[in-house]
């Protein structure tokens, strides 16, 4: 899974290969192959404790002129609201935000759900492009559209990891 | 000491550095004490500023970074404390701006212990307490990164520039001043 040539592996080299220096997360079970992955490729991934604090960190870093990154399941993303729309959004401080997703099909977790049902709604809300992964053949793809996005239109450009990537397996 | 002399005293301490103020107090006291100066003033994302100077601090290790916050911004962002501790960034001074009130807001208490350099401590940053103007720049001198300085203020004066930032403006001015 977390060999070279996954898709995950794909993401992560795309990633760094685009500029990609630094990255921050909270872990997750199904970002960590990718976290790796980025680790192998000398990008530095810094754990924070909330997921907020990743946006504000990303924020900051591309404020002084480079390219962050941030991991986060889609959970995370409800804790994150206020600093994207009131920071991210206004001050055009756009990076790519790898979002991999649960309370989507084949959850079991209950309490997963609400948030899985709304995360690309509530990005939608606030103005955000949500760019759906679902084929592990365009992770690469993804990642430098996702790149161009965030460096040039300076938007947040989520990359949504569907649960389609790991079915079609 | 009012919020403007407290800024005032860390601009003296580090002139060159990049500055990240949390909203509101931080905020006007910053553009009045630097005259309006390039720094990254947040309007809002209350928690975030300490993170978002992290973030800064990472990409420009070369340069000084001073985060001043709010007292109730650092109790909503205390996670962030954390991981300042777990970062240990070499070139961050968090300088805490205490009042024990929440300002903008109209001024409610803050309703729970104040003890930031007490909390910074345990988490093994370098910490202390100022009371004074001169006391609050030779501190911020000394501190080694990663450090915070807790700044207890008795004159609660509204500083005067509006915190409400043209955010645009504010991130094209900073990323000129942070630029290699």
């Amino acid at each position: 899974m977390t060999g070279a040539g996954t898709w995950q592996a794909e993401l992560a080299r795309a990633l760094a290969e685009g500029g990609v220096e630094a990255a921050a997360w909270v872990p997750d079970k199904r970002l960590a192959p990718i976290a790796e992955a980025l680790a192998a490729a000398s990008v530095p991934v810094r754990t924070l404790t909330r997921e907020e604090e990743c946006v504000g960190w990303a924020a900051g870093f591309r404020a002084a002129g480079g390219t962050p990154l941030v991991l986060m399941q889609c959970s995370g993303l409800g804790n994150s609201l206020n600093a994207i729309g009131s920071l991210v959004v206004p001050y055009g401080l756009g990076f790519p935000l790898v979002l991999s997703m649960r309370g989507a099909l084949g959850e079991r977790n209950p309490a997963q759900m609400a948030l899985g049902r709304t995360a690309v709604p509530m990005l939608e809300l606030l103005g955000i492009q949500a760019f759906r992964l679902r084929r592990p053949a365009d992770a690469a793809m993804l990642a430098r559209g996702a790149l161009a996005v965030a460096d040039g239109a300076r938007q947040l450009a989520p990359i949504v990891l569907e649960p389609d990537l790991d079915m079609a397996r | 000491m009012t919020p403007t002399e407290a800024v005032a005293a860390l601009l003296r301490a580090h002139p060159g550095a990049l500055f990240v103020a949390s909203l509101g107090t931080a905020t006007s006291a910053l553009r009045s004490a630097s005259g309006d100066g390039p720094h990254l003033y947040m309007g809002g994302s209350m928690g975030s500023a300490l993170a978002v100077a992290m973030g800064v601090a990472e990409k420009r290790p070369d340069r000084r970074v001073v985060a001043v916050l709010g007292d109730g911004e650092s109790v909503m962002g205390a996670g962030s404390l954390w991981s300042l501790a777990g970062l240990r960034p070499a070139n961050l001074l968090a300088a805490v701006l205490v009042d024990g009130h929440y300002t903008i807001t109209g001024g409610q208490p803050l309703g729970v212990p104040a003890a930031f350099a007490d909390v910074a401590r345990t988490l093994g940053l370098a910490a202390e307490v100022a009371a004074s103007e001169a006391d609050a720049e030779r501190l911020a001198r000394e501190l080694l990164g990663p450090g915070l300085l807790e700044i207890r203020y008795d004159e609660r004066i509204w500083p005067g520039p509006s915190p409400f930032v043209d955010s645009a403006l504010v991130r094209a001015r900073f990323e000129a001043a942070a630029a290699p």
